[in-house]
């Protein structure tokens, strides 16, 4: 208190001897600044500090050289008749992270003519798997690659008392992780998905080629390539990354990655395929598969999205292009690095499979990266399998639904279905069984 | 105590002249606070030590400063921002008050909470770097809009979307059609399309009536009204509103083809006074006043028909 008094006594003799009455006022009106429950008297502040009406037009300052204008400056308040006083700008003299004013995007050393189009972990396309696809330049085939299908069937493959497991897997992701109620989904889709990577890495006994595999939480990805005239990135972090030793062989023949040549894109005019995409001036030509060079398992295996809709929430169609993007853009780094920077046709395809869930119902992708020619619409496609909307069970219920004193949905896992895991472990063994 | 005190006072201050001080003691001593005593007591220390005053400096400037933090609390420029968002922005209810706070609107009051979308009535706006004379949309969604009373729709075309003001028939998934051409034969327009008045037959019901080129729509923009292109006479277009006046505009000026959405708005039934209250309008006074000359029936000739065309043009020149 003593510290704001003697401040005051900073100010010229002028105004002490002219102005004791205002001087004393603000001196007041200072000590109740100090006190913070000043500000909640909204009478006060309020008729104080509102916004005004609307300001007028600012009359040019008129500057005679030789003359200086008489300022209220030393008044310390508004005097009819003297002019404005015009202080320099305060300079904070040292760094304060809290009020850094970064510089303008066009003085940023990283600033570019041309812009580039950003696909993120939140990008929500407006035209989905569409819009995806025409990014990617890719043919969709509706369905998982029979390779896959057949790993599914083969009971050889299964976990032992599978279905049984599995359940106690759902079990416990929706009711006896927590002690609450009913979990969130943002705390119940990440453990399914946990419990159900570690069913099927029990398989290793009989596969072992599974143990060279290894999975990265938040590593973040980089692909960079242009299509059309137009430059575009997939960046940052995304979902659950299990990394292999080995690649993945190719899903599709040398003949049926050849005929899709007369494939034709999909286009959906009046949209552009840039819609929803983040546009920046600034930005790095960068493609790294977010892990170092000599890393013991280089090779992008299956890639994990949890759908738990935390900060942001896309549709099914949405995430399904969000899976696309991503599966072509860890394909995409990966090529790059092994075959270098420049546009063709890959000798050896590289495939990427992708599962995203909500926690109850799964997507499968599988993308195989044919060409990195994106430029034009000709030649050589990427090819697609998706498997769509996949529940693992139909309800979980913590308290029964009723309707008209009848149970509509008893409490407890109801409708589950064996064919969604068993789709799951046929993409974890693809590669190693 | 009041030693730290009395010190860490000498550390901050700066010296000025004795007269100042013995002022400055003067009137600390009128405060009532402790620590208004500090400072009277540093007072009667410099007065004994008068060499202090001998050393003083050029008195150091005191801008002053504000304790208040500004509360815009009825600023009418929330609506103002420099980029366009299809996000729904937050409002606050004025309460039918001004920037001053007194009442300018009478009858306006609470209600239900409501988020502004910023519909976009220039329809012959094109993207950033390309010119187009016509473009295309597709409407993605259509849905109610607490701001007013009409539907508004969500169209995208290019790479950006938008919401505009949706018209009788207007779905999800059709395509609508801007064009700024004004050719030799009138265009055979689809609902929802906006054309300049030129381009359009006569007799076609139009909405969104822009009154100078370029500066958006002002008119005809409430739920089931739709004016009618009466004749185009050398450059300028002559509409009737759905007040029956009568409007003289250039011919360059867009408007949209068919009747606004929400056409049974007006047939609408309140049902109880507190639904007024939900929808922010305020009961009336309920004293009794002898009926006037506002009552009643009254025939009057229309008036007659309005020109905006030798007036200067708004919107071309920014």
């Amino acid at each position: 208190m003593s510290k704001v008094i003697t401040h005051g006594f900073k100010t010229t003799q002028l105004v002490y001897t002219l102005n004791h009455f205002v001087q004393r006022s603000r001196i007041h009106s200072r000590l109740i600044g100090q006190n913070v429950a000043g500000h909640r008297f909204f009478s006060i502040s309020g008729c104080l500090c509102s916004r005004g009406p609307p300001q007028r037009k600012s009359t040019p300052a008129v500057h005679i050289p030789g003359l200086e204008p008489i300022t209220y400056a030393d008044r310390m308040h508004y005097v009819p008749g003297l002019a404005k006083p015009m202080f320099p700008r305060w300079e904070r003299g040292w760094y304060d992270p809290h009020h850094y004013i970064g510089p303008k995007n066009a003085e940023m050393p990283l600033y570019k003519e041309k812009p580039c189009y950003i696909f993120h972990q939140k990008t929500s396309v407006l035209e989905g798997v569409r819009q995806a696809l025409w990014l990617t330049k890719s043919k969709l085939i509706k369905g998982l690659p029979s390779q896959i299908l057949s790993l599914a069937e083969d009971t050889a493959n299964h976990v032992e008392n599978q279905d049984e497991r599995v359940q106690q897997a759902i079990k416990h992701a929706r009711f006896w992780d927590t002690t609450e109620n009913r979990p969130t989904r943002q705390r119940f889709c990440p453990v399914l998905l946990d419990d159900l990577l570690h069913l099927c890495r029990t398989v290793q006994a009989k596969h072992p080629a599974l143990g060279r595999r290894m999975l990265a939480e938040n590593y973040s990805l980089a692909a960079c390539w242009s299509r059309g005239e137009d430059l575009f990135q997939v960046r940052g972090k995304n979902g659950i990354l299990l990394n292999s030793v080995s690649p993945l062989p190719a899903v599709a023949g040398k003949e049926e990655v050849a005929s899709t040549a007369d494939y034709v894109l999909e286009t959906f005019y009046p949209i552009s395929p840039t819609i929803d995409l983040q546009l920046t001036h600034v930005y790095q030509e960068k493609s790294h598969t977010g892990f170092e060079e000599g890393y013991p398992y280089p090779y992008a295996h299956t890639l994990f999205l949890p759908e738990s809709g935390q900060a942001y929430r896309l549709r099914p169609e949405q995430l399904r292009a969000k899976m696309v993007m991503f599966a072509f853009g860890n394909a995409l780094a990966r090529a790059q690095a092994l075959y270098g920077t420049q546009p063709q046709v890959l000798e050896q395809p590289v495939v990427v499979q992708c599962v995203a869930t909500n926690g109850r119902v799964f997507q499968f992708a599988v993308f195989q990266l044919n060409t990195t020619e994106l430029g034009t619409d000709a030649g050589v496609k990427n090819m697609v399998w998706l498997e769509e909307d996949q529940p693992l069970y139909d309800y979980a219920k913590v308290r029964p639904l009723i309707r008209k004193r009848e149970v509509q949905v008893p409490a407890g896992l109801a409708g589950y279905r064996p064919d969604t895991f068993k789709k799951f472990l046929a993409l974890y063994l693809h590669g190693a069984a | 105590m009041s030693v730290s005190a009395l010190s860490r006072a000498l550390r901050c201050l700066s010296l000025s002249p004795v007269c100042s001080v013995a002022q400055g003691g003067t009137l600390a001593g009128r405060l009532p606070s402790p620590a208004g005593s500090h400072a009277a007591l540093w007072s009667v220390v410099s007065h004994s030590h008068p060499i202090h005053a001998k050393l003083s400096a050029p008195p150091m400037q005191w801008r002053g400063f504000f304790t208040g933090i500004p509360l815009a609390q009825n600023s009418r420029f929330w609506k103002q921002r420099a980029k366009y968002t299809i996000r729904p922005i937050g409002k606050k209810k004025t309460g039918g008050r001004d920037h001053t706070g007194k009442l300018c609107t009478a009858g306006i009051g609470g209600g239900h909470k409501q988020r502004y979308r910023i519909v976009d009535f220039q329809r012959l706006t094109f993207e950033k770097n390309t010119e187009k004379q016509s473009f295309e949309e597709k409407v993605i969604e259509v849905r109610y809009d607490p701001c007013r009373s009409a539907d508004i729709a969500l169209v995208a075309g290019g790479s950006r979307k938008r919401w505009i003001i949706a018209t009788e028939n207007m779905q999800t998934g059709d395509i609508i059609k801007t064009s700024s051409v004004i050719g030799r034969m009138a265009v055979s327009a689809n609902e929802g399309d906006s054309y300049a008045l030129g381009a359009l037959p006569v007799g076609t019901l139009v909405n969104n009536l822009e009154l100078y080129p370029g500066k958006g729509a002002q008119y005809i923009r409430a739920a089931g009204t739709c004016g009618v292109l009466l004749r185009k006479v050398n450059g300028t277009a002559i509409v009737q509103l759905p007040s029956k006046q009568q409007v003289q505009v250039l011919e360059t000026c867009m408007a949209t083809v068919g009747r606004v959405s929400n056409v049974n708005h007006n047939k609408r039934i309140i049902g109880k006074a507190g639904r007024n209250r939900w929808l922010g309008n305020r009961p009336s006074s309920g004293l009794w006043k002898r009926k006037g000359g506002w009552a009643g029936r009254k025939i009057k000739p229309l008036p007659p028909m309005k020109s905006y065309v030798n007036l200067a043009s708004v919107g071309s020149a920014s």
